[in-house]
């Protein structure tokens, strides 16, 4: 194959906006000092030498020693040049559905799209959010419904996950293809990574995005709901409904509830400069929001995901309970813009009608 | 009561064996009281016969040598080496030591299942139709018993070895055990006619029974009737279950055959019983075919020469037939039947028919 | 219905196939050609290709895992050593001798011998670590030479030669390794240089050209020992079979 001599190739380089430093203290100055960084950890994905980790903030310990700059990091970051989205984004068609498989939040319409592209043969693994005892996010790799009996990989979590530091090893592993589920920050990593490298965009076939308002660091959420009264040993599940959060739990008839607005105290930082909340780049996002209860809204962007949405259809495994109500989602889409503005605005002393 | 003991040395002084080159030691050796009592006594033709030679000295250091000799030959036939390891500067001749050391202090089991008495009986028994032929075997002039009908004498005790197989086979009561005595009973009857006609065709050639008078003949009997040589020689190797016809034993199907619940010594006089049937029908082809102890006489050794060429013979045949072992697979117990029946029947008949025709025409 | 009965040769046939028999026991009686060896006192000559106890040469290793990653039944473990390379350690509990890890070995630093008989006292003892790999195992001899047989083609008699050897084989000098590391993905690749830190011959080289890295693979200084390959990880290199 080679012939003797030289084999050469050749790869673009990334601008630097700090000339003189290294790439990670590019990024740790401009995302992660900054408070913009979503903790996506698409970073940590794709870092060859696997160094930046999970903390809180997110850090690479001993780059001066390990990081060989090669600007992998700051390629991918959705951060790193950040243009918000925001709205409701594109989409194929927006329906109300129920999985009659699986049981989940809502409809389980995520875990009902995983498993139909399994079946299908469009992916060989799915990168799932599951939970050990204490609530502290794990994550699997699912190949084989059976791994769903658990019972703890559906359902709602909200703390942040690792899924993205998983999906390099699970595209070098897969055969035909991954499909990983994450919040709309994740989504936009991923996208990031298959619009720069050419091995994401070949194996990550289905990007699952789903409706979100916020996200919570583990330490915080668990202080917070523990000052609420809610044991986490005999937490069932957590849902939030109509802005409340409601916290569901074993061998208590009634749920502890309070107002969403009083978790804004933990809202980390970079959540609160998210405006997207629809997770708009996604191949097809799933939320609760715009549907009765019982039903999970789907909208679907792209065409591989309405070939599994078609599939599901003809199999009949998920009851379809007709158009999802656009007009629903918009408070929460305008909260969120809301927010983003209120903030900026208060960094930038500007007028926070804007 | 000293004229008795007179008359009784006098007696054994009268029928000593003569050995020219040991004359003045045992001069001399006679003059001690009571170690020439005691000289004389061993020296006596008839003692000397039973307890030295052909009998229960040289019956012992064949049985310790000859197992050795064989599996020493049969190993070069085979291109292997043999028993090496004790002794290995003489090539492990002590083998059946070692091996006899262990048949002694090993624990002898007697299962709950066997008939007890007659399992431990029958290997000491099986020593009798052992030791007795060895008293009408003559090796030259020295013999223990003499008798016109020596050689149908020793036909018969010999014949008496399979009723102690089949009497230990009984007794053990296992599968195995049974097995192979009932072969055993099989090849019994199997080979016992054939050898029995090819010894009356001797017989009848040389007009008498008399071991001595046998022995004595100018010409040797193979010459005179290869054919009952042969079939003999076939008989004998059937008889001694010598390894084309070791159908009774069958190491392979049968584990040992009638003797597989043996251990220790009683398993070790088991072990050298075949060896032992060997030695005494060796010494019969001798007399009956080879002459006996005929040969040139060697005049120093007086009547020791007579000895020494019985037993090269013996030795000679019994290496034959342990050569067999080397050469031949086993063959099945139809196989062995068949021969026995048709084969060596017809062969003994024509040797028969051979001796009655020279003694006709003669 | 078939019947199968034993062949009948006749009686001229039968004494003949007996004669023949006894004549070759008699001949072997007494000019055995024995075949079998006396072990302790004298053992069998092996041909240099024989493949025993291994023996290694840390200088050689260039601690690329070759050896540990092909080994088939899992007995080659590598170790950290004190001056913090990694070298492998043989468990001759489960070592099948299938010489995969010598072949593999692209420095040449595993060596062969014919040491065939290594007595252990217990299953520990069997993982032998990286120091008792490096000389030949101390043999106590009993024997005091070999045996060698040769067979004649035509009549197939055996002769046996008898001598002394050493145990211990040297190789001639390698053969160049025919493997080469090729980059199957640019478009993939991150620029990490992770390679070119790795890469023990100095084949991997990486430049800054304007705008863009310019990464070279020598495949001239390469010398196929896939540790970039390894340490890939977006696994674009592969090695590949250099075309001569």
């Amino acid at each position: 194959m080679a012939a003797a001599g030289k084999f050469e190739w050749k790869i673009a380089i990334v601008n630097k906006p700090l000339k003189d430093k290294t790439y990670f203290e590019n990024l740790k100055e401009t995302v992660i000092d900054t408070g913009i960084c979503s903790r996506c950890l698409t970073c940590a994905c794709i870092c060859p030498v696997d160094g930046i980790i999970a903390a809180k903030p997110v850090d690479f310990p001993d780059y001066k020693e390990r990081c060989t700059d090669c600007g992998a990091c700051v390629r991918v970051c959705p951060r790193f040049d950040y243009k918000p989205k925001y709205g409701m984004g594109e989409y194929l068609e927006f329906v109300a559905a129920k999985s009659n498989r699986f049981v989940g939040q809502d409809g389980a319409m995520v875990t009902e799209i995983m498993m139909s592209a399994i079946e299908m043969g469009m992916i060989d693994r799915a990168l799932f959010v599951g939970r050990n005892d204490e609530w502290m996010t794990e994550v699997f790799h699912v190949y084989d419904p059976s791994q769903l009996e658990m019972g703890t990989l559906t359902g709602t979590k909200y703390t942040f996950a690792t899924v993205l530091k998983d999906l390099k090893k699970a595209v070098l592993l897969s055969k035909k293809g991954v499909g990983i589920v994450g919040t709309p920050c994740i989504v936009s990593g991923v996208k990031k990574l298959q619009k720069e490298y050419p091995l994401f965009r070949e194996r990550v076939k289905l990007v699952v995005g789903l409706f979100c308002t916020e996200n919570f660091h583990y330490e915080e959420l668990a202080a917070f709901l523990s000052e609420k009264g809610v044991d986490h040993n005999r937490l069932i599940k957590t849902d939030i409904t109509k802005g409340k959060f409601i916290a569901t739990m074993e061998g208590e008839e009634e749920p502890v509830t309070f107002k969403v607005k009083e978790l804004e105290e933990i809202l980390p930082s970079g959540c609160s400069v998210c405006t997207d909340f629809t997770a708009v780049e996604a191949d097809v996002s799933v939320g609760s929001v715009g549907s009765k209860p019982g039903f999970s809204s789907v909208a679907v962007r792209e065409k591989n995901a309405a070939e599994v949405m078609d599939y599901i259809r003809e199999k009949g495994y998920a009851e379809f309970g007709g158009d999802a109500v656009e007009k629903q989602l918009e408070f929460l889409i305008n909260y969120k813009i809301g927010r983003f503005y209120v903030e900026t605005a208060e960094e930038e002393g500007r007028d926070k009608s804007l | 009561m000293m004229g008795t003991i007179e008359a009784l040395i006098n007696l054994m002084m009268a029928d000593q064996v003569a050995i020219p080159l040991l004359d003045p030691i045992l001069n001399i050796l006679y003059g001690i009281p009571l170690l020439g009592y005691l000289l004389a006594f061993i020296l006596w033709k008839p003692i000397f016969a039973g307890l030295v030679c052909p009998g229960f000295a040289t019956l012992g250091v064949i049985l310790m040598l000859f197992p050795w000799i064989e599996r020493k030959l049969v190993a070069r036939m085979q291109w292997r080496v043999g028993p090496r390891e004790i002794l290995p500067q003489f090539g492990g001749i002590i083998q059946l030591l070692a091996d006899s050391l262990r048949f002694l202090f090993q624990e002898v089991i007697v299962h709950r299942d066997a008939k007890q008495p007659y399992f431990v009986q029958f290997p000491v028994l099986s020593f009798i139709p052992a030791l007795l032929p060895l008293l009408f075997i003559p090796a030259g002039v020295i013999v223990a018993v003499k008798s016109a009908y020596g050689v149908q004498i020793i036909l018969a005790l010999v014949c008496l070895f399979p009723f102690f197989i089949l009497g230990l086979g009984w007794a053990s009561n296992s599968r195995f055990a049974y097995i192979g005595t009932v072969r055993e009973a099989f090849m019994y009857f199997a080979y016992e006619i054939p050898f029995i006609i090819a010894v009356l065709a001797m017989i009848v050639l040389y007009g008498t029974s008399d071991p001595v008078a046998i022995a004595g003949m100018s010409v040797p009997g193979i010459i005179l009737n290869p054919l009952a040589a042969l079939t003999f020689f076939i008989a004998a190797a059937m008889a001694t279950s010598r390894l084309p016809f070791e159908i009774a034993e069958a190491d392979q199907e049968l584990a040992a055959g009638p003797h597989v619940e043996y251990s220790g010594i009683l398993f070790g006089l088991i072990y050298v019983m075949c060896y032992e049937k060997m030695y005494i029908l060796s010494g019969l082809m001798t007399i009956l075919f080879l002459g006996g102890g005929s040969g040139p006489e060697i005049a120093i050794l007086g009547d020791l020469s007579g000895v020494v060429y019985f037993m090269i013979k013996t030795v000679i045949v019994m290496t034959l037939l342990a050569a067999l072992r080397g050469v031949y697979p086993r063959y099945r117990l139809d196989q062995g039947l068949k021969i026995g029946w048709s084969s060596m029947l017809i062969m003994g008949t024509l040797a028969l028919v051979i001796s009655l025709a020279e003694v006709l025409i003669l | 219905m078939k019947k199968i009965v034993a062949p009948d040769y006749g009686l001229g046939e039968t004494v003949k196939s007996h004669a023949a028999a006894i004549k070759v026991a008699i001949k072997e009686a007494i000019l055995p050609q024995t075949v079998t060896s006396h072990y302790p006192g004298e053992r069998r000559r092996m041909p240099d290709c024989f493949r025993g106890y291994l023996r290694f040469d840390p200088e050689m290793c260039i601690s690329c895992f070759q050896c540990s990653f092909i080994c088939p039944a899992n007995a080659i473990g590598m170790r950290e050593a004190p001056d913090n390379r990694y070298y492998p350690t043989i468990d001759y509990g489960k070592c099948i001798f299938c010489y995969f890890c010598l072949d593999s070995c692209p420095g040449g630093a595993l060596k062969p011998t014919k040491v065939h008989d290594v007595a252990y006292n217990d299953v520990d003892e069997m993982l032998t670590p990286t120091c008792d790999m490096i000389d030949m195992p101390e043999i106590i001899r009993e024997d005091e030479r070999y045996v060698e047989y040769k067979i004649d083609e035509h009549d197939l008699s055996l002769e046996r030669v008898k001598g002394l050897d050493d145990l211990a084989v040297e190789l001639p000098e390698l053969e160049k390794i025919s493997m080469v590391s090729v980059c199957v993905a640019p478009e993939n690749c991150l620029s990490c240089r992770v390679c070119e830190e790795v890469c023990e011959s100095g084949a991997i080289t990486s430049a800054l050209d304007g705008d863009e890295i310019r990464m070279t693979i020598d495949t001239t200084t390469c010398n196929g020992c896939g540790l970039c390959v390894k340490e890939c990880s977006m696994q674009v290199l592969r090695l590949v079979r250099r075309e001569i």
